[in-house]
């Protein structure tokens, strides 16, 4: 018996009864839903979205636009994970967050023009942009464990993309948050402290992927 | 084997993977025999020898049962079970190239005197020197020395051989070499 037949034979032995897992669209929503909740919850207790109006007043166009960029990030990044977590997937699935987070910045870039245009040199200050970075940061911190225990069950042959791809759905969830916390308008120096924290959050989900992800 | 499988294979792996996730033994066994000359196809195509080719399909089939549930009913099989070759084959080419980055191949390397017989006695000295300062170690821990160390098994064959899980066999090996190195440089060998 060669040692692939006597391993056969071990596995065989050792099978017991698995429930197929959910199809990861589904299972993507369902964790959407759960971070959607949490969210929501945490913006009608905590946010002032009358201040949020007031802020954007006669802007309100491009802020729907950048809410549903960063929100498109979110969740096509979210849904992108779940889908690569399973073995044979589509590998297309790692661009699909993409156009949505160029759209964002660009947008972003376009509203700071604005704001330095309307504001002068004032707008180049560091003013609360670290708030920015300590609030994108807390609240993914808050939602990773959720999404990092979902994204195991499925044991990830290749966690590094799924690793990626799930702090982009997290930092970007937590950016689209901090609008309603968000006590100014945002400059170039908030953008860019923005772009260091999502680059935070996905560089953490890529160095922990091994170890958080239980890949098999 | 059913005559048409719902993946569309004449082979039916879909209907063999799906009454072996509901603990089907025999469905199971007969879904991995089946898919081992596919599996070796492919991993042939990224492997530089047949050595390597036997490693990538027995990491393959642990990896089909670790993740057996992520297989979904009714989907196609060979499109699941092509990424898991294709990633394990991947995984073990990286592993060569990290090892033969470090390590080079000495033939002479565990030779102690030219002539064969002369290292009769010596090799009898080793055999008595390791019986010795393994003497301390729980059975545990011999069992995990015993099949990663010296049976070279990957972590995972070696905890479906001993029963003990993949985060125990680490703590067993880290504090069995711990304990090892200690004894070895308390009572040397003479």
């Amino acid at each position: 018996m060669t040692r692939t037949d006597s391993l056969i034979d071990q596995l065989a032995a050792d099978v017991r009864p698995v429930r197929p897992l959910p199809p990861p669209a589904l299972r993507a929503l369902m964790a959407l839903a759960a971070i959607a909740l949490v969210a929501g919850l945490a913006i009608v207790v905590l946010g002032d979205v009358g201040e949020l109006s007031q802020r954007y007043a006669g802007r309100e166009t491009l802020l729907a636009l950048e809410m549903s960029a960063m929100a498109a990030t979110g969740v096509l990044a979210i849904i992108a994970a779940f889908s690569l977590s399973i073995p044979g997937r589509s590998k297309r699935w790692i661009a699909a967050p993409l156009p949505s987070f160029a759209v964002w910045l660009l947008l972003s870039g376009f509203g700071c023009y604005g704001d330095l245009v309307r504001r002068g040199g004032i707008a180049w200050k560091l003013g609360e942009s670290m708030h920015c970075l300590s609030f994108i940061l807390a609240t993914s911190a808050l939602i990773a464990p959720l999404l990092i225990w979902r994204l195991a069950r499925a044991k990830p042959i290749d966690p590094l993309p799924v690793a990626l791809l799930g702090g982009l759905g997290i930092a970007a969830t937590s950016a689209l948050v901090l609008i309603f916390f968000h006590p100014f308008t945002v400059t170039f120096i908030d953008l860019a402290v923005h772009v260091v924290a999502i680059g935070i959050v996905v560089g953490a989900f890529g160095l922990m992927n091994r170890r958080a992800f239980a890949p098999a | 084997m059913t005559a048409s499988g719902s993946d569309g294979r004449g082979d039916g792996w879909g209907d063999l993977l799906t009454a072996a996730q509901r603990g089907d033994a025999e469905a199971y066994r007969g879904f991995l025999k089946a898919i081992v000359p596919f599996v070796r196809a492919i991993a042939r195509r990224r492997c530089w020898s047949e050595d390597m080719v036997d490693d990538v399909v027995q990491d393959v089939l642990l990896t089909v049962h670790r993740v057996r549930h992520t297989f979904q009913p009714g989907r196609p099989v060979e499109p699941w079970l092509a990424a898991i070759v294709v990633r394990r084959s991947i995984d073990a080419a990286r592993k060569r190239g990290r090892i033969g980055r470090r390590e080079i191949f000495n033939e002479a390397a565990y030779e102690t005197f030219e002539d064969p017989d002369a290292k009769e006695p010596v090799d009898a000295d080793a055999s008595r020197t390791l019986a010795r300062i393994t003497e301390e170690l729980s059975r545990g821990q011999k069992e995990a020395i015993d099949l990663v160390k010296i049976r070279e098994m990957t972590l995972a064959e070696a905890s479906l051989a001993s029963g003990q899980s993949i985060a125990s066999l680490k703590v067993n090996i880290h504090r069995a070499m711990k304990k090892l190195r200690l004894n070895l440089v308390k009572d040397p060998p003479e």
